[in-house]
């Protein structure tokens, strides 16, 4: 019998064969699609699928498959399979359409399989392995001196920081090192809307590139690190401006596995986490906001995977889109659940510029068709692949992120 | 690992490219196993051509080297269809996914092998019937099964899948219009209407060629384009439920209904196949609960239409009821409903009603049936898969008119425990062994079902049958071994 659990080596894995072993192969995976009297959609939304076309590479089912045929001994690892693992950017438009038991598990069980092939003698991507092999000391997986984290601050916005405060501001690693414009913008407007926060100088890596390309072991140290960070600074909630480290706090912290790791690493309790755009579209609704401005542009919105269907979170940051004076919001075919992956994540940058790079072209000639003159986001990792595919094809758009947009033009009220 | 020999594939990789073959057991491993019990099986290659020329040097290489060719599109057929028996190459044709044309006056559509249900309907939908400028309504349909939206519409018509309208209009080979092939050897043939102009509209009055390559499991050529017909979406839609006792009460109201040719499907599903999910392991209904539940999709062009027709289903049940038939009346679930009002919904291309925690494993013997051999075939059927540990999960579908419909269980089963697989396959291959001489057909047969059709077939069909293979594939390279005869 060929479906038996026969390779007992591959123990993460082995352990989550109950939930592998549900997909039915069906293919529902494979494809995005919705249709009704309300509805007219179908679009591929798996980027690697796209890229890589083979059965191996599309949706979940190729992945579930290549489990299978690992724990069942019909295959072994080899440079190829890294390759199938590694290419995936983790954008889980497969788990939105799977309807089988299995949906929850499936980005788990990506993560999984790259854990196991850490431990075999095939090719992750060179970049992917170099970055790693310094995150452990750096803390950051740019491969820069801790020291100069907070380098983006300002010298006297940073004395002028409390020590203690409500709300830390949790930069992430992006914003602090490679996008500082925007870690300086949300600061600027947390202080416009008098929010009581600080930045802390032992920020680590909040580890989800470690998490999502299955470096378990050295990811153990980061979460221990910044779950003590709310405690030390007196602070009740982490508010990020970057999604991947919205979805590492707010789910791999806090929530038991599928969907978290707080069955690896116990779980944060007693912490909020916030994106930016929920504190704004909270304090949108209580009238907290003053608008000094307008921005007339037309807009769309490029959702983040890791706060969209990672975190379902949709409507939050397209409500303070359009609470903007002057700013005309026009939607992609493929947005929400829908959406397509700018093609960074799952680890998939570093290790994979070019077809990185293809991916966020893809994107940007998607955003260009809804004639918008902006692309906007809510990610600096996205903002990242995005500007650069921008750059790289010579797109006429612009690129801002929500939180630049808005920051020039409000005051608490 | 690498499989195959490096001169075959540098040959391939002449014909498509490099980026479009691969021999690698990691690329190879999804094209092993499908939804059902068919044991996993290798290929050696896979190969996504892009034209027409490339699939004729791909053939033509194949049938030089003996080697064994698989058509694929998505590997749903839940039969073991794409799984290779010998190995060889898996042509993966997903590449080619071009509607060629959706002809809004003759009602028509041109598409490749690689479009999707999810693509075709969206298209469809977004294309209005007309006549010489002038929109008679909104958006064209086809026959929308039970599949995923990555399921290919060309190879489910070419396998005799079926379709939401089969009531209405018949399954979805039935629908087909023109077609063009690749033979096992590499020659191009066009067949119906497209062969004398660029016009697909139908196979008739031609001599039905179509029919070598239709219901053959991929093992005559590889249909490169299909002409289908498509219909105009009417714009009032409902569905009307019944249940009843039992198999012969439930058959006696939907004969005496499609007797009218008023509905676009008629469907009975046993207790077993109406739970989310089927029940795995067997375990009895409530004794109070009915054997079956029936839903009908009526449409129109107008809400009077639709009222005519609920009027005379009404006429329906309250004659059988007179007659004594137990006819019991139920409601249907909202979102099955709208599932059936809203085609083709995600419902409808769902796999969860069938798959809740039990290994993986689906397979049905999917039969056409004489509908009046449905009741005496539920007895027998129910027998055996209570006996095997598995839940009669049967449903009843009648193909346009008052001949044949679909007797099929699905059967959910635990891939990872031998003896679920053994039950699963031994019911199956059982029930079809009991309904071959009630006029059974197995449909997308697995190997197994087609030995057991095979033994007790017309020698002059199979001989026929094995001759007209031999003239079109002489070196046995198309799919081998599917057909139990080669």
């Amino acid at each position: 019998m060929s479906h038996l659990l026969k390779n007992k080596n591959l123990k993460e894995l082995a352990k989550i064969y109950d939930w592998v072993s549900m997909c039915t192969h069906c293919g529902n995976c494979k494809y995005g699609y919705e249709y009704g009297a309300a509805t007219n959609f179908a679009a591929m939304l798996c980027v690697q699928g796209d890229k890589f076309n083979f059965d191996s590479y599309r949706g979940s089912r190729g992945k579930v498959s290549l489990a299978r045929s690992l724990l069942h001994n019909r295959i072994g690892w080899s440079d190829k399979v890294a390759h199938v693992l590694f290419t995936c950017t983790s954008c889980g438009a497969c788990q939105q359409m799977c309807e089988t038991d299995i949906k929850p598990w499936i980005l788990r069980m990506f993560e999984t399989l790259r854990y196991e092939a850490w431990k075999q003698n095939v090719a992750i991507p060179e970049n992917i392995k170099a970055w790693s092999s310094t995150i452990g000391t750096l803390y950051n997986p740019y491969k820069e001196p801790h020291e100069n984290r907070l380098d983006w601050l300002p010298s006297d916005v940073r004395a002028s920081l409390p020590k203690k405060a409500e709300y830390i501001y949790f930069a992430g690693c992006t914003a602090s090192y490679r996008r500082k414009q925007l870690a300086r913008a949300t600061v600027s407007l947390l202080q416009k809307l008098k929010v009581d926060f600080t930045v802390v100088e032992d920020e680590w890596c909040c580890a989800s590139p470690l998490l999502r390309t299955g470096q378990y072991d050295l990811a153990a140290k980061f979460v221990e690190h910044n779950k003590a960070l709310p405690e030390k600074y007196g602070a009740s909630t982490f508010i990020t401006t970057c999604s991947g480290c919205y979805r590492t706090l707010g789910r791999d912290y806090t929530m038991d596995a599928p969907e978290g790791y707080a069955d690896k690493y116990g779980k944060m309790t007693g912490v909020k986490v916030l994106h930016t755009t929920h504190l704004l579209e909270e304090m949108l609704k209580k009238g907290e906001i003053e608008f000094t401005g307008s921005f007339n542009k037309k807009v769309t919105y490029h959702d983040p995977c890791h706060l969209g269907r990672h975190a379902e979170v949709y409507e939050t940051p397209r409500n303070v889109l359009k609470a903007v004076p002057g700013l005309e919001l026009v939607e992609m075919y493929r947005n929400r659940k829908f959406s397509f992956c700018c093609g960074a994540g799952g680890g998939v940058r570093g290790g994979f510029a070019d077809y990185s790079l293809e991916t966020a072209g893809k994107r940007v000639k998607e955003a260009e068709a809804t004639g918008a003159e902006l692309v906007t986001s809510a990610c600096p990792f996205c903002y990242t692949n995005l500007a650069d595919a921008i750059e790289l094809n010579k797109s006429p758009l612009k690129m801002e992120d929500v939180v630049e947009i808005i920051e020039p033009i409000v005051r608490r009220k | 690992m690498a499989r195959g020999n490096n001169e075959i594939l540098a040959n391939l990789e002449q014909i498509v490219g490099p980026e479009y073959v691969s021999n690698e057991e990691a690329d190879l491993q999804p094209y092993t196993w499908d939804m059902t019990w068919a044991e996993p099986r290798m290929p050696d290659y896979v190969v996504m051509p892009k034209t027409v020329t490339e699939i004729q040097r791909i053939l033509r290489l194949a049938n030089h080297r003996k080697i064994p060719v698989v058509p694929y599109c998505n590997g749903t057929n839940i039969g073991g269809l794409c799984v290779p028996e010998e190995g060889g190459i898996i042509m993966d044709l997903k590449k080619m996914d071009r509607i060629l044309k959706i002809d809004p006056e003759t009602c028509y559509a041109v598409i490749e092998p690689g479009v999707s249900h999810a693509a075709f309907s969206a298209a469809l939908k977004a294309t209005n019937p007309q006549w010489k400028g002038e929109e008679f309504s909104k958006g064209f349909e086809f026959g929308w099964g039970v599949h995923p939206p990555s399921a290919s519409v060309l190879a489910m018509a070419i396998n005799h899948g079926i379709g939401h309208l089969n009531g209405r209009l018949g399954i979805n080979s039935q629908l087909m219009s023109s077609m063009e092939v690749v033979l096992p050897t590499g020659e191009v043939a066009k067949i119906g209407s497209c062969a004398y102009s660029d016009s697909w509209h139908s196979f008739l009055p031609l001599p039905r060629m179509d029919g070598l390559f239709t219901g053959w499991l991929g093992t005559t050529g590889i249909v490169t384009k299909l002409g289908v017909w498509i219909f105009p979406i009417r714009p009032y839609r409902d569905v009307l439920t019944i249940a009843a006792a039992s198999a012969e009460d439930i058959t006696n109201y939907m004969v005496r209904w499609r007797h009218y040719s008023l509905c676009d499907e008629v469907t009975a599903v046993s207790w077993w196949l109406a739970q989310i999910p089927i029940v795995f392991p067997y375990s009895p209904k409530p004794a109070d609960a009915p054997e079956f539940f029936s839903y009908t999709v009526i449409s129109g062009w107008s809400e009077e239409e639709l009222a005519y027709k609920r009027k005379m289903w009404k006429e329906v049940v309250e004659k059988e009821r007179a007659k004594g038939t137990k006819l019991i009346d139920f409601e249907y679930p909202p979102e099955a409903k709208k599932g059936r009002t809203e085609l083709p919904s995600r419902i409808v291309g769902s796999t969860k009603n069938y798959s809740k925690s039990c290994g993986g494993g689906i397979a049905w013997p999917g039969t056409f049936a004489p509908c009046k051999s449905w009741p005496i075939l539920y007895e027998k059927w129910k027998e055996i898969y209570i006996r095997h540990g598995l839940s009669p999960a049967t449903r009843f579908t009648d193909y346009q008119g008052a001949h044949y419909g679909m007797l099929r269980c699905m059967t959910p089963f635990n891939k990872r425990d031998p003896a679920s697989v053994q039950a699963a396959r031994d019911a199956m291959v059982e029930c079809v062994r009991a309904g071959l001489p009630e006029g059974m057909l197995p449909y997308k047969p697995p190997v197994e079902y087609q030995n057991e059709l095979n033994a007790v077939a017309d020698a002059g069909y199979l001989y026929l049958m094995a001759k007209i293979k031999d003239m079109l594939d002489p070196n046995n390279i198309m799919n081998p071994g599917k057909l139990g005869i080669r």
